[in-house]
């Protein structure tokens, strides 16, 4: 594995999942992951083919859909958009996530 | 609720794999072609923008893996595999899945016919509102010494001040129920179910009428008798669910009555009994007419006498039945201590429900029990089969540990098997069910209250879906749990049948063995006492002769006849007079007689016995029953005089005498000569006392288990408005029947004839529920006898099988064939006997809850309980008997090389 990158937390993936769709609306599973990669400028290893798994994940929950229709280059793809209940998951993990991070900004932070 | 559409989801992904598979095929493929597009246009070549493409994409195998995992659900994939695995194994061995299968089919299917008629006589609410709050109200009086307190039919106005003053109460209805005579289109009239309740009757039950309107409190104040509400089947029997029936005419009893509503379908009127003691085989109609009640003077003014209704109340919401009892009871107190009255009413509030289901539930229960007394022995032979298999099975499973089989594996492939074994059971046992229904509502007395309502719905399919889960459990979790125990090496070392033959799983079957001989001895202890009961009940002394008698009732309910005073009295004497004639000429008949109620009908007229010259305080004469007869009637009963003369025609001109039974005379005349001594207060709307002439020995004539007391007067004295005429002839009841509705009809066409059959069949329908309670029990209790029989042989056989080589050295050293036999017949006598035993002492307390069912009879009964144990242990014998010749006839060299 290359110096700097990380592997994709447990469970990071499906927020990074949900707030690629809500920022830039329907979107296929290889724009997905091409915008993971770009918004974490490239320091998360991620095989791309990881996506479809959590996808799945998502679209069993019911937090986001799946339609076939047309790439911007004419290919026919699979896109995926937010649905109702998956915006009010990425509240929730937003805010799951912040706390973690901060209990974990403690236990980091040099002790004194 | 995110799981139920994950689970949604994954088991939808289950039966569309080929489809979903190509989809992600394809959606991987967009994926690589998106990114050779972008790569290519960063000005890579072809196949430098495929392999990053690749490259960057990962395991193509591996994410379809993981995608598949997580698409589809592991442990029903495993579950189906199971399942498919048992199917084969028992497509293997189709006798025993036959036979498994026919088991419990008929276990299941019986169980659950009779939980139908359990449900829908004793569990399913009344379809009225609120029916938890609805209580029977009856008034309760204590008896002569104080001591016990009987239910007693409403006195009207001790029911208007409770409803009145009651705060617990909601409200009350009171009614009275019977059968009235309905003549369409002036056809010869029939007796139909009516209700004659005060106007509040459906509002309080919470029922609205869908055509028309509801009673309204001036109904019962004018006109009363001109207006009636149709059941929803009384609309559809008289006027073809006409819709324009708002305000056509019926004639009803003689009068032209205007239908001013129908009922919804759902809800019937049940059947409520005026007190526990009368049995109303002849009213057991379901109501299908409804008027509004007018009380009488009478009823507004007397606080004695007069207790001719049945009420219903409804409890104030929170209110229990305890509060209501006590809050009643109080006023009853005290207005019995304001106003004088000799008597001590109370009152005696019972749950519509359990009211209605009294007289049955006892019975039903039973049945209910010896049908799941029957599937638990079935369920336990189906497991010690099933042992049998997983021991034979056991050098298989040891196997497949070997190869890796996980202990979950192995348990749940053998209970997968029991699983497919119940559900294929359970859905040929609901189908069985549907007959089984049917069967029972054939052969179950008429009595039976709500019978109608009798069918598979929901409850009842979730019984049977939930008894063949049960029974999988049952009899698959021994063998399941056996075989985690099994440790591979030794199953693989040893010979595989040494193997099974191992102390302990014989113990096991010879326990399970034990479990039914004690079930089946109880379920025959249960039988016989009851068959014992019936037949006791048929071959008692009945103090009357039913053989070559014929039955016919006429009902005199019409205006000529019901017209109080001398004129109606008149008009039915005369009719009385010119049927007895009529009927006497009739061909073949030696003998005619009159009597006034029907004979095995139950107390009814129960009047209390007043001596001019012996008073006694008020409310402490003997109850008697009042009947009303011709001279011929003890002849053609074939009744005996004990004292005294019979009634004779000189009597007619001067009526007032009487007939009492021994009984009477004892209880009203204790110490006394009767003969000569005066009744007083006995005639209707007379005042004339009787003199007593004669008396006559105790009959069953209201029962076969009841012998009230009785009086038996002329009816030159007074006519009732129903007439029993009874017929001794030559000729069979089957030609006697038409004659005698062609003699009455003759004389008048519209009288009813509700009831018209032999003396024979009213005997026999009399204790049809005793019958049909004897004959089913018997039917249980022989399924459960040859299920125990089967067992027992399974075990044996089973066992003999496996010890050959043994017998065979046996038989080579020397050991003869009777010792061999008694070897065999001493393993299956452990089980057995130890099962008896058990048997005996669950008989013993099982018996004291049966015994208010039982007549006449000891819960000890030697022969039932000798029969018992006596037929058990011949069935017993008769499966030890074969296995044993076979042990015996063990040829030593053949089982000796066999291995």
């Amino acid at each position: 594995m290359p110096e700097g990158k990380s592997d994709v937390l447990q469970g990071t993936l499906d927020l990074m999942v949900l707030k690629t769709l809500e920022s830039l609306g329907p979107l296929h599973g290889y724009g997905i992951a091409r915008r993971i990669e770009q918004v974490s400028g490239n320091t998360v290893s991620l095989n791309q083919g990881t996506i479809y798994p959590a996808l799945l994940r998502l679209a069993q929950r019911g937090w986001v859909k799946a339609e076939w229709g047309t790439s911007e280059t004419g290919r026919r793809a699979k896109f995926y958009s937010l649905t109702r209940s998956g915006r009010k998951q990425i509240e929730q993990e937003t805010e799951n996530w912040e706390r973690v991070a901060a209990t974990m900004a403690r236990f980091l932070a040099p002790s004194n | 609720m995110d799981w139920i559409r994950v689970l949604l989801s994954l088991s939808a992904a289950l039966f569309r794999r080929k489809k979903l598979d190509a989809d992600l095929y394809e959606e991987m493929r967009a994926h690589i072609d998106l990114a050779i597009e972008e790569n290519r246009a960063r000005g890579m070549n072809e196949p430098q923008a495929r392999n990053a493409a690749l490259r960057a994409f990962g395991g193509i195998t591996q994410i379809r893996e993981t995608y598949r995992v997580q698409r589809g659900l592991p442990w029903l994939e495993q579950a189906a595999r199971d399942i498919r695995y048992a199917v084969r194994q028992l497509r293997k061995s189709p006798g025993f899945a036959l036979t498994a299968l026919l088991t419990l089919a008929l276990g299941i299917g019986a169980a659950t016919s009779v939980f139908s008629v359990v449900d829908a006589v004793l569990l399913k609410p009344f379809s009225f509102r609120d029916p938890d709050r609805l209580v029977v109200m009856r008034e309760a009086v204590a008896d002569k010494a104080g001591s016990e307190r009987f239910a007693s039919p409403v006195n009207y106005r001790h029911f208007l001040r409770l409803r009145k003053n009651a705060a617990t109460l909601e409200d009350a209805t009171i009614f009275v129920q019977r059968g009235v005579s309905v003549s369409p289109d002036g056809d010869h009239p029939h007796i139909v179910g009516a209700v004659i309740a005060s106007p509040n009757l459906f509002r309080l039950l919470g029922v609205q009428p869908i055509l028309g309107r509801d009673f309204v409190e001036d109904d019962a104040r004018q006109n009363s008798e001109s207006i009636a509400i149709l059941s929803y089947e009384g609309w559809q029997t008289f006027f073809a669910r006409d819709p324009a029936v708002i305000g056509k005419t019926l004639r009803i009893e003689g009068r032209p009555v205007t239908v001013i509503g129908v009922l919804p379908p759902g809800p019937r009127f049940p059947q409520i009994v005026l007190a526990p003691k009368i049995a109303f085989q002849e009213t057991a109609r379901d109501a299908v007419l409804f008027q509004p009640l007018a009380p009488s003077e009478r009823d507004l003014d007397a606080d004695m006498g007069n207790f001719n209704y049945r009420a219903i109340a409804r409890l104030k919401p929170g209110v229990t039945l305890a509060q209501g009892n006590a809050e009643l009871e109080a006023l009853q107190n005290a207005y019995t201590l304001s106003a004088h009255l000799p008597l001590h009413f109370g009152i005696a509030l019972t749950p519509l429900a359990k009211d209605v289901a009294s007289r049955v539930s006892g019975a039903l229960w039973l049945l209910f029990a010896a049908v799941g007394a029957v599937l638990l022995i079935a369920c336990v032979n189906l497991a010690n089969l099933q042992l049998a298999r997983a021991v034979n099975a056991e050098r298989e499973t040891a196997v497949r540990a070997a190869l890796g089989a996980s202990r979950g594996q192995l348990v749940r492939s053998r209970l997968a098997e029991s699983l497919v074994l119940a559900l294929a059971g359970g859905t040929a046992g609901t189908a069985l069910a549907f007959g089984g229904v049917r069967l029972l509502i054939a052969l179950a007395p008429a009595n039976i209250p709500r019978l109608g309502e009798v069918r598979l719905s929901l409850p009842v399919l979730v019984f049977s879906g939930g008894l063949s889960v049960a029974a999988a459990i049952m009899f698959g979790m021994l063998p399941a749990l056996r075989s985690l125990r099994v440790a591979p090496q030794a199953a693989l070392q040893a010979n595989s049948t040494r193997a099974a033959n191992t102390q302990e799983s014989h113990r096991t079957r010879s326990l399970m063995v034990a479990v039914q001989v004690a079930c089946t001895v109880v379920l025959l202890i249960v039988t016989s006492l009851v068959l014992r009961s019936l037949s006791h009940l048929l071959r008692q002394d009945r103090g009357f002769d039913s053989s070559h008698v014929t039955l016919a009732l006429a009902d005199l309910y019409a205006p000529q006849y019901d017209n109080p005073g001398p004129k109606g009295n008149a008009a039915r004497l005369a009719f009385a007079d010119r049927a007895l004639t009529a009927l006497g000429q009739l061909p073949g008949v030696q003998s005619i007689a009159l009597t006034s109620v029907t004979p095995l009908t139950g107390e009814t007229w129960v009047d209390n016995l007043f001596r001019p010259d012996h008073p006694v305080p008020p409310g402490q004469q003997p109850a008697i029953n009042v009947r009303w007869i011709d001279p011929n009637y003890l002849p053609t009963m074939l009744s005996r005089l004990v004292a005294g003369r019979n009634i004779t025609a000189a009597d007619r001109a001067h009526p007032y005498v009487a007939l009492i039974s021994e009984r009477t005379a004892h209880e009203g005349f204790a110490g006394d000569n009767p003969i000569g001594r005066k009744i007083s207060d006995i005639v209707p709307d007379d005042q004339h006392s009787v003199t007593v002439i004669g008396v006559v020995a105790d009959t069953r004539i209201n029962g076969l288990k009841d012998d009230a007391a009785m009086v038996y007067l002329p009816y030159w004295a007074y006519t009732p408005l129903t007439l029993s005429f009874l017929v001794r002839s030559s000729q069979p009841s089957g030609a006697v029947i038409p004659e005698m509705r062609r003699a009455i009809w003759q004389i008048d066409p519209q009288v009813a004839i509700p009831t018209l059959k032999s003396m024979d069949d009213q005997v026999s329908d009399s204790v049809a529920a005793d019958r049909f309670q004897a004959m089913a029990l018997s039917g249980f209790a022989a399924a459960a006898l040859c299920l125990a029989l089967l067992g027992v042989y399974g075990v044996l056989a089973y066992s003999v099988s496996l010890r050959r080589r043994e017998f065979g050295i046996r038989i080579a050293l020397g050991s003869g064939k009777s010792a061999l036999i008694g070897l065999v017949v001493r393993q299956a006598a452990y089980p057995v006997l130890l099962g008896m035993g058990v048997g005996l002492t669950m008989a013993m307390m099982a018996v004291r809850w049966v015994r208010s069912l039982l007549y006449q009879t000891s819960v000890m009964d030697p022969l039932a309980v000798g029969c018992s144990i006596l037929l058990l242990l011949m069935a017993a014998a008769i499966a030890a008997i074969v296995p044993a010749r076979r042990a015996a006839s063990t040829d030593p060299i053949r089982a000796l090389r066999a291995e």
